[in-house]
């Protein structure tokens, strides 16, 4: 926390970044939420602990234009590359303060917890990918990934049916409030498909086949994207477990490209890259 | 003061369910409780903490067809019809429908809105336990405030002490088996409250303030907070072609989506994150108190509890009362 504040206080006073984005206690004073430090005095806010689950790479397409400062976890810092990647974000114009991380706890406001969030029980990095300055103790070593994720297999043994059933009866619930997209650092569009009238992918009525529409076609967006923060599914009101799509899609590219999002921000993209010997 | 006790509840539940539908909280998952259609009163939980979405939605739906049009079948307009029973409405929420009425009862009413205000039965709940989200009481309300609802419930030892507020809330209770009250009234819990009568004129010079900007600087622009809220009501209308003809749909829509105030000529008004931000609470606490003479806002939480980034309507009610948000 005082390494964060002294940094911050250090990039902002020499005039290095305009923006130092962190994160500060929320209102419930238990949980955290963003907060984007302009002064030295806004830096004595900023905070660091386990209930920090943002990823704040979200904003940087915000603030495309000006030098600024993030804080970044390992799973954020996947992010960051993505965005890089897809030239979305200058990585001349960040500075990244990356944070050794041992997981996130499953909190939201006013609900505190002491249980880590289930990403965060098989993620497989203790230190962001990428960073100029490393806040933290790294590992002698990063801990083993596992070899599958319990909450999608359980998923994958049930019944095409039973699968349908299961998404069915979330996707029915979904208000469109468009939360798991505007959190998600991988949605930048300037005109998403689902506000398109041109074609008309799903409209404005919010019901179930336009539901499915704008949850599959997200989820399958995100594809070799996503960097699995769980920001969407903990933004969703309505508890409709999208991680799990996420998770299973990221798999699948793994599966088949042998790709994973935002560990190379120079690595071709799978679907812009045609290989012969791919067969699908 | 009559008393239904918790034997005879489900009675009660059910003889309402032979009269019309049935709405109540009703557990759809860990932690999630929703406003549903009730086939067993074995499902209704009236112990609920919140629900994500206010029963808003019972008089204005998320989407609904207003009509049909068809070369073969001409104009069809979708039937609203039988009594409808909202049971467990909190008195947030029931000042919620009250602060609808406003838009959707003023002449000319909206006909869909106002049948089925009228086939509906509110059936109101008193809150034993403040959520740390609470602020109801700053509208003039409070946890045991049965003024918005048709009849009234206060959860006690054993059942319920209820009260008939109005003819359709006496009609609805005499279909329970009361006994009379031997229980007094419990106290209701502590709930804060912000003093907001000064805010409509303190806000009004802060339009031009950085305060906005700073505060949308974390604001997702996403219409979580919108659509959470019991007393937010904007809504998109567009026709889309079905089989043989069209439909003309109407769906929940917010100034917080960036298309929301977007014209024909590509115009946007208010383009930045900051001044849709800024409309938000304008709207709830300036415009809306213009126009209809009552705060648009019920106290009731749900956009601090919901909003993924956790701006916080209480400590912009704080700053803009405290001059924080004054023109530097």
């Amino acid at each position: 926390m005082e390494e964060i504040r002294a940094k911050a206080i250090e990039l902002l006073r020499s005039g290095e970044v305009k923006c130092f984005i962190g994160y500060e206690r929320a209102s419930d004073g238990l949980t955290a939420r963003p907060f984007f430090a302009y002064s030295a005095d806004d830096a004595g806010r900023l905070i660091f602990d386990r209930t920090c689950a943002h990823n704040l790479a979200r904003y940087l397409p915000d603030m495309r234009g000006q030098r600024v400062a993030i804080l970044v976890k390992p799973c954020d810092s996947r992010s960051v590359n993505v965005l890089i990647q897809e030239g979305q974000v200058n990585r001349e114009e960040v500075y990244v303060v990356g944070v050794v991380c041992d997981g996130v706890y499953k909190a939201s406001w006013g609900q505190p917890s002491q249980e880590l969030e289930a990403r965060c029980l098989y993620c497989s990095r203790r230190v962001p990918v990428v960073y100029d300055h490393l806040i933290g103790q790294p590992p002698a070593s990063e801990p083993q990934t596992p070899a599958s994720i319990p909450e999608v297999e359980a998923l994958e043994r049930r019944s095409a049916k039973e699968r349908w059933e299961f998404w069915r009866s979330h996707f029915a619930r979904c208000i469109r409030c468009n939360a798991c997209r505007q959190i998600c650092p991988a949605c930048y569009c300037p005109q998403c498909f689902s506000d398109q009238l041109d074609p008309l992918w799903t409209g404005i009525r919010i019901g179930l086949p336009q539901n499915w529409v704008w949850n599959v076609g997200r989820a399958l967006h995100l594809a070799g994207r996503c960097a699995d923060c769980g920001g969407c599914e903990r933004a969703c009101p309505m508890g409709i477990p999208l991680a799990a799509l996420n998770r299973k899609l990221a798999g699948r590219v793994k599966e088949l490209f042998g790709f994973e999002a935002g560990l190379d921000p120079r690595a071709p993209f799978p679907f812009a890259t045609f290989k012969k010997e791919e067969v699908l | 003061m009559k008393f239904i006790s918790d034997k005879n509840l489900r009675k009660w539940l059910e003889s309402l369910m032979g009269i019309g539908s049935l709405i109540a909280p009703m557990d759809l998952g860990p932690g999630l409780t929703l406003f549903s259609q009730i086939r067993d009163p074995g499902d209704v939980n009236l112990e609920y903490e919140t629900t994500p979405i206010p029963p808003k939605d019972l008089f204005f739906p998320s989407s609904e067809a207003l009509f049909r049009f068809s070369p073969s079948r001409g104009y069809e307009i979708p039937e609203i019809d039988g009594e409808a029973f909202l049971l467990g409405i909190r008195p947030c929420d029931a000042l919620g429908i009250r602060l609808m009425d406003f838009p959707f009862l003023s002449e000319p009413a909206d006909p869909r809105y106002e049948r089925r205000r009228r086939r509906t039965t509110l059936i109101g709940l008193g809150c034993i336990k403040a959520r740390p989200e609470c602020f109801c009481t700053s509208f003039g309300i409070g946890p045991f405030d049965a003024s918005n609802a048709d009849a009234f419930l206060i959860p006690v030892k054993g059942g319920f002490l209820a009260e008939a507020r109005t003819e359709k809330g006496a009609k609805a209770l005499a279909a329970a088996e009361l006994e009379e009250a031997s229980i007094p009234i419990p106290k209701p819990p502590e709930v804060p409250s912000i003093d907001v009568g000064a805010v409509r004129e303190v806000a009004l010079s802060l339009f031009n303030s950085p305060y906005w900007e700073r505060l949308a600087d974390r604001c997702l622009s996403c219409k979580l907070c919108a659509y959470v809220c019991p007393s937010c009501y904007c809504f998109d209308i567009r026709d889309y072609p079905i089989r043989d003809g069209a439909e003309r749909i109407r769906s929940w829509d917010s100034c917080q989506s960036p298309l929301f105030s977007r014209q024909a000529s590509g115009y946007d008004p208010r383009q930045t994150k900051a001044s849709r931000l800024r409309n938000r609470f304008y709207h709830k606490f300036s415009y809306f108190p213009g126009e209809f003479g009552a705060f648009g806002c019920t106290g009731c939480g749900r956009c601090v509890r919901y909003c993924p980034v956790n701006i916080d309507v209480r400590e912009v009610l704080l700053a803009i009362l405290r001059g924080e948000a004054k023109v530097a």
